[in-house]
């Protein structure tokens, strides 16, 4: 092993990696070039710049470094790419990847998802790329942040006069005094004062000037990269149980649905979809004849079941209403519905027939049937309706027995056991079917036999059919790590700002003799700092080009 | 005619004189940097005052562009950023506020010679997409229409001047002659950077004079989809061509067609795999670019009987090839973080609120997270790892493809919930 030897010439102990000295700035590595300087970090020791890495060491190595930074950006960018190809998995609601892909986009859509692109964004090795980029932005900022903070709060004012004239910015000139002369001083104090005036801190020692300015900016990207792993973690904390909730549910005007794993339940009172008025349109687009929505709009109105949960018929209590539209969803204590389709669904809700006596030609009544929960009995006048059955969606199996085919109110049937004037004391079997054409082809009064000509069940007129005319489909969701998203995306944001947005510059200056050795140095932006300092000098009387600053070199 | 119907007639004039204006500054900036002695008066004085006023010709298109916005904005009763032709023309201004901005702060009018052409060929993308005023959809009905669009443009408009800075960098530093040329490949890749860009201008050159023609061509083709209830239906489905038809839609028959050059049918019919919508018209639309712009490549290679990069490199000679380096990255420094705002964060908040997710791999999404990632790399490049000059130059101009992509490309050739924002 070849024994560094890291002690500088001013008596500073630097430890191994070190590139210019802590203390005076000397340049310890190709100290016999005039190149101007490698500044990154100031020339201070890394610990990914151990002597002897450990396994450990070679892990964190591996990830302090920015070009391997790059390559897993580049990989995650390319990946992210491939993704867009053809619509991803996620796009379709209901669909079999195994057969639609090769259906819809022939063979290479059959490679893409054997290939697994068609989830590409949810696949292992996608994930593990962002975690590594998660773990390198950690890495890498604590490998640099440490060392360039200690290099930055330790400056010397006077630096060795190598380091200064290999800064990629400053000047080398004879002045008409020494450093010696009250005049040096003068000079030095007067460039100081106006250094000040340019939002300088200025410190000087004797003939030897440092001035800097915008320090923190420097932080900008370490505070970027804590946003960013915020952000990453808030990503990762979605996939707690209970955390982040997801579906598309429909609901039928006029009917309380419960949210699954909540105690809310969910009504729509009513669906509007409203169209532009041609006098709403420009002329141009109305000659197109096209129509355009204007709103779509759920009434809706949240419920908590207190009791019955699990029954039919839970005890509700309204806890908020609101309309939801495109781009207002509802928000009650983080759970979140979205306005995100609907269909015309003309459905039975409920109606209010009479008990008709055919014989007689009186009614009465009218007695109320809610096609999702009916009550069990029913008194109309001398009637009385015992509830024996009730199909939603009525039908026949193979066996020819009536059977109910959803739990939607498609095709209400009802048999009532009927008591009241002629008719036996037992009662009499009576099957009401409340939709028009339910009643023609599964032919009730074929089934009611005698009793159909002597009693029927019907309505005045419509006005006495509660009908839902649409189902609005809305997308339920609740997400407790969007405020975590939110707070990384800020931090994220002020980090941005303060790295591009300002300049950390600092200029070193020292007399030898009569000679003036000025370097400075900024991490960005020289054409400015260059400005900076020609403006400067020329205000104090020593007029020079901005461009006479610049000594070359791309280091920095 | 009412008073709305009066104010947003004007309003396309405004757009016009804008256009016009921004030529002319154009024309001024490249004056500028001729170096001619003129009237007496030495080169630099020349090229001061040309600059100048390219600069004020550049101010005062600018405020006719601004008058365009405001005028359109009061006549459709919301923000003109909710479709293509819109977005575009607002990009355009963007681009050109981009350049006002780092002109005042470098004061280099080569800037304008490259930078303003890069918004008035966007202003001129602009008017091949359908530009009347269209009723705003439910779904773009939120405030954050204003402020994410807008801020994601602006973001974008910087990256353009980089990648117009990034160009006259490599027009400058590109050697053709000499002991020690650029390797060829370096030569020919910029060379293919202007053909790429003749490309785009012949594009729009030939959708212009053709719809300026009144040319027209229609196919119709029946597609199966499923409806809601996931029945399949049998629908027939147009294809209004505005280029004579080369190529015609795959499966489709033809309604009419002008004859065009003794041509009476398409020669062909696009493979039976490009069933996107409208993908027939595309790739007709492609292949008379490419016909075009191939045409006007090789008149200016005739006339110039040398590459055309050859051409630009002695005019940019006398610029600072640092100064132009610093330029362009300053202004995509200036622009991430907008961009990252804009087209990023604000994306998110509206996502979350129209959609109900704050990401969800949209094709726009993923390519806007692309072109983020991209100018990552490039940062990291050179703040970390000292790429500079050419090498941040080629990555410049690559990046603004991307953007080009993002924003045109995506909307074009892949379906996602953007777009409704498409043609």
């Amino acid at each position: 092993m070849i024994f560094e030897n890291t002690k500088c010439e001013c008596g500073h102990q630097n430890p191994v990696g070190t590139v210019l000295c802590e203390s005076c700035g000397k340049p310890l590595e190709n100290t016999e070039s005039s190149e101007p300087l490698e500044m990154r970090y100031d020339g201070a020791a890394r610990r990914s710049q151990k002597a002897n890495p450990s396994l450990l060491d070679k892990v964190w190595n591996f990830f302090s470094s920015v070009k391997i930074a790059v390559y897993l950006i580049f990989f995650t960018l390319l990946a992210s790419s491939l993704g867009t190809i053809f619509p991803q998995e996620s796009t379709f609601l209901n669909m079999d990847p195994s057969t639609f892909y090769k259906a819809e986009y022939g063979t290479l859509g059959e490679i893409y998802y054997k290939l697994g692109l068609s989830h590409t964004y949810e696949s292992w090795w996608f994930i593990l790329l962002l975690f590594m980029i998660g773990t390198s932005l950690v890495i890498c900022s604590l490998d640099r942040v440490l060392p360039l903070y200690k290099a930055l709060s330790k400056q010397q004012i006077r630096k060795h006069l190598s380091f200064i004239n290999r800064q990629r910015a400053g000047l080398i000139q004879t002045m008409p005094f020494s450093e010696e002369d009250g005049e040096a001083q003068e000079w030095v104090n007067k460039l100081g004062k106006q250094l000040r005036k340019q939002r300088f801190r200025v410190h000087t020692e004797g003939a030897a000037l440092l001035a800097e300015k915008n320090r923190f900016s420097r932080w900008g990207p370490y505070i970027l990269h804590i946003g960013l792993i915020i952000f990453l973690l808030a990503v990762v904390m979605r996939s707690i149980p209970g955390w982040h909730m997801d579906k598309h549910m429909g609901f039928l005007e006029g009917v309380p649905v419960k949210i699954p794993d909540t105690s809310y339940y969910l009504k729509n009172e009513q669906f509007t979809v409203d169209y532009y008025k041609p006098e709403e349109m420009s002329e141009e687009f109305r000659e197109k004849n096209r129509s355009v929505a204007k709103l779509y709009e759920t009434q809706a109105v949240l419920y908590r079941c207190t009791d019955r949960c699990d029954d039919d018929d839970p005890v509700l209590e309204e806890v908020h209403r609101q309309k939801i539209e495109v781009n207002k969803p509802l928000d009650y204590k983080g759970l979140l519905a979205y306005q995100f389709d609907f269909q015309e669904t003309p459905t039975i809700l409920s109606m209010d027939p009479k008990v008709r006596n055919l014989k007689t030609g009186e009614a009465f009544g009218p007695i109320h049937l809610n096609m999702n929960n009916p009550a069990q009995s029913y008194d109309a006048g001398p009637y009385h309706l015992e509830l024996k059955g009730y199909f939603k969606d009525f039908g026949m199996d193979d066996k020819g027995q009536p059977i109910t085919q959803s739990n939607s109110p498609n095709a209400p049937a009802f048999i009532f056991q009927v008591t009241g004037p002629d008719l036996p004391a037992q009662g009499s079997v009576f099957m009401y079917f409340p939709r028009q054409i339910d009643q023609q082809n599964f032919r009730q009064d074929a089934i009611n036999g005698e009793l159909a000509k002597t009693l029927a069940i019907s309505v005045d007129s419509m006005d006495d059919v509660q009908i839902a005319a649409y189902t609005s489909y809305l997308n339920i969701r609740m997400d407790r790590a969007m405020p975590f998203i939110w707070v990384g995306s800020a931090i994220g944001m002020i980090g941005l700002v303060m790295t591009f947005y300002w300049q950390h510059r600092r200029i070193w200056l020292r007399l030898d003799g009569r000679e003036l050795s000025l370097g400075a140095h900024t991490n960005k932006n020289w054409y400015g700092l260059r400005r900076e300092i020609a403006t400067s000098l020329t205000k104090i009387g020593m007029p020079i080009e901005q461009k006479a600053l610049d000594k070359g070199g791309t280091n920095g | 005619m009412s008073f709305i119907d009066k104010i947003s007639s004007a309003s396309s004039s405004y757009l016009l004189v804008a256009f016009l204006l921004y030529c002319l500054a154009f024309i001024l900036f490249v004056v500028s940097i001729t170096g001619k002695r003129m009237g007496g008066k030495s080169p630099e004085a020349v090229s001061r005052r040309f600059g100048s006023a390219g600069f004020i010709m550049t101010v005062v298109g600018f405020a006719a562009h601004l008058l365009f916005f405001f005028t359109r904005w009061y006549a459709s009763g919301h923000i003109p950023t909710s479709n293509m032709y819109e977005f575009m023309t607002f990009l355009g201004m963007m681009i050109i506020l981009a350049f006002i901005i780092v002109y005042l702060i470098y004061r280099l009018p080569v800037l304008g010679v490259f930078a303003l052409p890069v918004g008035f060929i966007v202003l001129a993308y602009a008017s091949v997409f359908p530009s009347e005023m269209q009723p705003l959809i439910p779904a773009l009905q939120s405030y954050w229409l204003k402020i994410h669009v807008t801020t994601a443009a602006a973001g974008e408009a910087f990256f353009g001047v980089g990648f117009a800075a990034g160009l006259m960098h490599l027009a400058r530093t590109i050697r053709y002659k000499g002991d020690n040329p650029s390797p060829v490949w370096e030569r020919r890749a910029f060379e293919w950077t202007i053909v790429f860009i003749l490309l785009i201008v012949a594009f729009i050159g030939s959708v212009f004079s053709f719809n300026a023609a009144g040319y027209k061509a229609t196919f119709v083709k029946e597609v199966t989809v499923s409806d809601t209830a996931g029945q399949p239906q049998v629908l027939k489905q147009d294809e209004t061509y505005v280029l004579p038809p080369i190529v015609q839609p795959s499966g489709s028959q033809m309604v009419e067609m002008k004859p065009f050059l003794g041509m009476t049918k398409p020669l062909f019919e696009a493979p039976s795999w490009m069933e996107g919508k409208n993908a027939g018209r595309q790739l007709n639309t492609v292949i008379w670019s490419v016909i075009f712009g191939a045409l006007l490549y090789g008149i200016l290679r005739l006339l110039a009987r040398k590459p055309l990069g050859a051409v630009l490199n002695p005019a940019v000679q006398g610029l600072d090839p640092e100064d132009l380096d610093e330029v362009g990255y300053r202004a995509i420094a200036i622009g991430y973080p907008i961009f990252t705002l804009g087209a990023l964060i604000f994306a998110m908040i509206w996502a979350h609120e129209a959609w109900g997710r704050f990401w969800g791999w949209d094709p726009k999404e993923v390519w806007a997270f692309i072109t983020w990632l991209f100018y990552a790399v490039y940062l990291h490049l050179r703040l970390s790892r000292g790429w500079q000059g050419k090498k941040s130059s080629w990555l410049s101009v690559i990046g603004f493809i991307v953007v080009m992509f993002t924003l045109i490309g995506v909307n074009l050739l892949i379906a996602g919930l953007h777009s409704y924002a498409g043609v």
